[in-house]
């Protein structure tokens, strides 16, 4: 759905790199996320696509159409610092808003209504958001954000600033709004998020991108072959000699079970053969890198070259 | 572009409806004639009547004196002299002081002069002191005059008033009458000061809606649906209209209102019989108000009209891009004044040269001034009831437009930049690296 080729943007005459050589692909119906840490590039890039900003070189395509001012009504922006205007009423807000991505007065308003009865908002339009909690705030700004039932969604840094309930709220319209077919570009650096809801991901530091493709592939290209092993009715012989073979690490006994951490990569039914000389086998389990543990590898090898 | 309306309209619509914009606009000239006419309550109120003893020992001021304003003399025989100045001090509460003024000895008015005295007991004020003096000496003027063997109606003669016909001969024009001029210069001064005003009262209101969208972040989720251009034209063209209706209510209440005592004012005057003085100043009200409508019709109100209104909105735009430049380039309203205070130098310049220009409306500093755009939008409008020519006013206006322009080109780079910039020191070193690089 959007295609990114060789993006560049460079800041204060070449002093400042935001981004370099950034290419990605995002699949149609998906949700993609943007990680990186702070000041990596992930803001920069969300404003080129939503034209705020102009790359100095490389191209943008949506749905194989360059970049052009015809798609801002495509595209839904929730920033990571947001806010509405304090003093004008909800349902002023919505419309304006409304009217600015080039919805007809009438749209807004059924579009509104469907999702105040979807976030359960009643009672508010003519309310002024001063009036609203923080939380009641933050629906109106992701009602805000979907209103114009964009084909692509980008939201940067979501949930920050959600209470843990309004965050699960979003993140189900976020699945939903996915099943209907409309592609959603995540940017954050909190990984729980990521493993919940992204397809896809790519990863940037310093203006680089240091790796992207589907979430299960990612993680399996960092893990380091570690296992977590659980035994019972444990043969302690056998148990000193796999602790020298297999160079246990992590080991734990807890009311006769013992649970142990291995590094191993290569057949795995032989190790299966060595471990039930120990004991019983109550839990054999690949240690598959989370999100989290992939970042932090990533940027801290790539930091460190 | 589409956006640019939906925008003014919003900007529009949100200041329209405050409560402070309905109530200034209904109030303000309610405020202004209360506030006036509570100034004029208050020196009214602080006049004192000054009673003053008086002892004419020369015998020629009694009878010719004229009594200054705000002073009552009470002419007291010679024997009382002792008493009257014992008594002075504890007759604080009756009486204000004695003038003991001399014999005239061989008509030497000099030393009639040098021996009158005036005791007070009280600090009576400078001006009762100038107007006693200056009655004394419109006397001994007379008197003077007298001695030279004149009569009092030959006197009389002597002191006219002396008005010059002028007629330009090259404008054809008749030159002004006083009172002409008066009219022209009071509507000159009023229409400059009202530009002036509302040029910064809507430019910082431009200002602070920019600071507001900042400051609540919602200038992102805006111009990731339209360009900072259209936001801040939208933004600028909103307050204008706020201006203009504001404007417009003034006038149609200004107009009313005068009709209104107009219609009040004839009403009274028909009723008063006809050989019954006005005691004003012997001014004939009728021919004041003739000669004002004259002299406003006088004056071509077509252009005058146009001037204003040309000359209004573009310096209006002019420093209202300046200020959404400024509101785009701080966080916070404190940070404002170091760049408001030096954009608003040129206005004040023109405003005070202005006043200048009434007495030489053609001179060099009158013809800078309404030229050099940052000062003509006060200075042409200051400018114009005196009548400019027409290649000046259409100089002045070219150059207005292309300044306005670019300085509507060069904030909306200050503006793209700025407004998703927090925390930035705004230097114009910054601003000018911003507009470098926008």
């Amino acid at each position: 759905m959007l295609q990114a080729n060789h993006v560049t943007k460079i800041y204060s005459a070449g002093k400042k790199i935001a981004l370099q050589d950034f290419s990605i692909h995002v699949p149609k119906a998906s949700v993609y996320g943007l990680l990186g840490p702070n000041g990596a590039g992930k803001t920069t890039f969300i404003r080129i696509i939503n034209q705020i900003t102009q790359a100095d070189s490389g191209e943008v395509f949506i749905n194989g159409e360059k970049l052009n001012p015809h798609h801002i009504k495509d595209i839904g922006y929730m920033p990571e610092e947001r806010g509405l205007y304090k003093n004008m009423t909800v349902g002023d807000q919505i419309l304006y808003f409304g009217a600015l991505k080039g919805m007809k007065k009438q749209d807004a308003l059924s579009q509104a209504k469907y999702w105040f009865d979807r976030l359960e908002i009643d009672h508010w339009w003519n309310k002024k958001l001063s009036e609203l909690s923080k939380g009641m705030a933050q629906k109106i700004q992701f009602v805000v954000t979907v209103l114009h039932q964009p084909k692509l969604l980008i939201l940067d840094e979501p949930f920050s600033g959600f209470d843990p309930v309004n965050a699960n709220l979003v993140k189900d319209q976020i699945l939903q709004l996915k099943e209907q077919g409309t592609t959603i570009i995540l940017s954050t650096h909190r990984m729980e998020s990521v493993e919940e809801l992204c397809d896809s991901v790519a990863l940037i530091n310093k203006s680089r991108k240091i790796l992207d493709g589907k979430v299960f592939e990612v993680r399996e290209k960092f893990k380091q072959n570690l296992f977590s092993v659980v035994l019972s009715d444990v043969n302690s012989e056998n148990l000193e000699m796999l602790k020298n073979q297999y160079k246990l690490v992590n080991i734990h006994d807890q009311h006769g079970l013992i649970s142990f951490d291995l590094n191993y990569n290569e057949d795995q039914n032989l190790l299966l053969n060595d471990l039930m000389k120990a004991g019983k086998i109550r839990s054999f389990d690949e240690k598959i890198p989370s999100m989290n543990e992939v970042f932090i590898t990533a940027v801290t090898s790539m930091n460190g070259q | 572009m589409k956006n640019i309306f939906i925008i003014t309209k919003r900007e529009f619509l949100t200041q329209v409806k405050k409560k402070s914009f309905i109530i200034l606009t209904l109030l303000a000239p309610i405020l202004l004639i209360g506030f006036g006419a509570l100034i004029a309550f208050m020196l009214k109120a602080n006049e004192t009547e000054y009673t003053f003893n008086v002892i004419d020992k020369s015998g020629v001021f009694q009878q010719n004196m004229k009594t200054p304003k705000d002073v009552k003399f009470i002419y007291l025989p010679e024997s009382t002299e002792q008493a009257l100045t014992t008594t002075l001090p504890e007759m604080v509460d009756n009486v204000d002081g004695l003038l003991i003024i001399p014999k005239l000895q061989d008509q030497n008015f000099e030393n009639l002069q040098k021996q009158t005295q005036l005791l007070v007991n009280k600090n009576i004020g400078f001006d009762v002191k100038q107007n006693i003096a200056f009655s004394m000496s419109e006397v001994i003027k007379i008197e003077k005059i007298k001695n030279l063997g004149l009569t009092e109606a030959q006197i009389e003669n002597i002191d006219k008033n002396f008005e010059i016909n002028t007629k330009n001969v090259v404008d054809n024009n008749k030159q002004d009458s006083t009172l002409a001029f008066g009219v022209k210069s009071g509507l000159s001064m009023g229409l400059m000061y009202v530009t002036f005003m509302f040029i910064i009262i809507y430019g910082v209101r431009v200002m602070r809606s920019v600071l507001e969208e900042k400051n609540n972040r919602v200038v992102e989720i805006i111009i990731s649906s339209v360009k900072p251009f259209e936001l801040m034209m939208g933004k600028i063209l909103g307050v204008t209209m706020v201006a203009l209706t504001q404007f417009a209510i003034w006038i149609t209440m200004t107009i009313l209102g005068a009709i209104f005592f107009n219609q009040g004012f004839s009403k009274i005057s028909g009723n008063l019989p006809q050989q019954e003085e006005i005691p004003l100043d012997k001014l004939d009200i009728q021919g004041v108000f003739t000669e004002i409508s004259h002299s406003l019709l006088d004056m071509n109100f077509g252009i005058i009209i146009f001037v204003f209104i040309v000359f209004f909105l573009l310096g209006y735009i002019f420093y209202s891009s300046m200020y959404a430049a400024i509101g785009s380039a701080v966080d916070n309203e404190t940070e404002t004044q170091q760049f408001t205070m030096i954009g608003i130098l040129p206005l004040m310049l023109g405003m005070y040269g202005s006043f200048g220009l009434i007495n030489n409306p053609e001179g060099p500093m009158a013809f800078w001034l309404s030229i050099i755009p940052l000062t003509s939008p006060v200075a042409m409008i200051a400018r114009i009831p005196f009548g400019v020519p027409i290649w000046q006013i259409a100089l002045s206006i070219f150059l207005l437009v292309i300044s306005t322009l670019g300085m509507v080109y060069l904030a909306a780079k200050i503006y793209r930049v700025g407004i998703l910039m927090y925390g930035n020191k705004a230097t114009f070193k910054e601003l000018w690296k911003w507009i470098r690089t926008s």
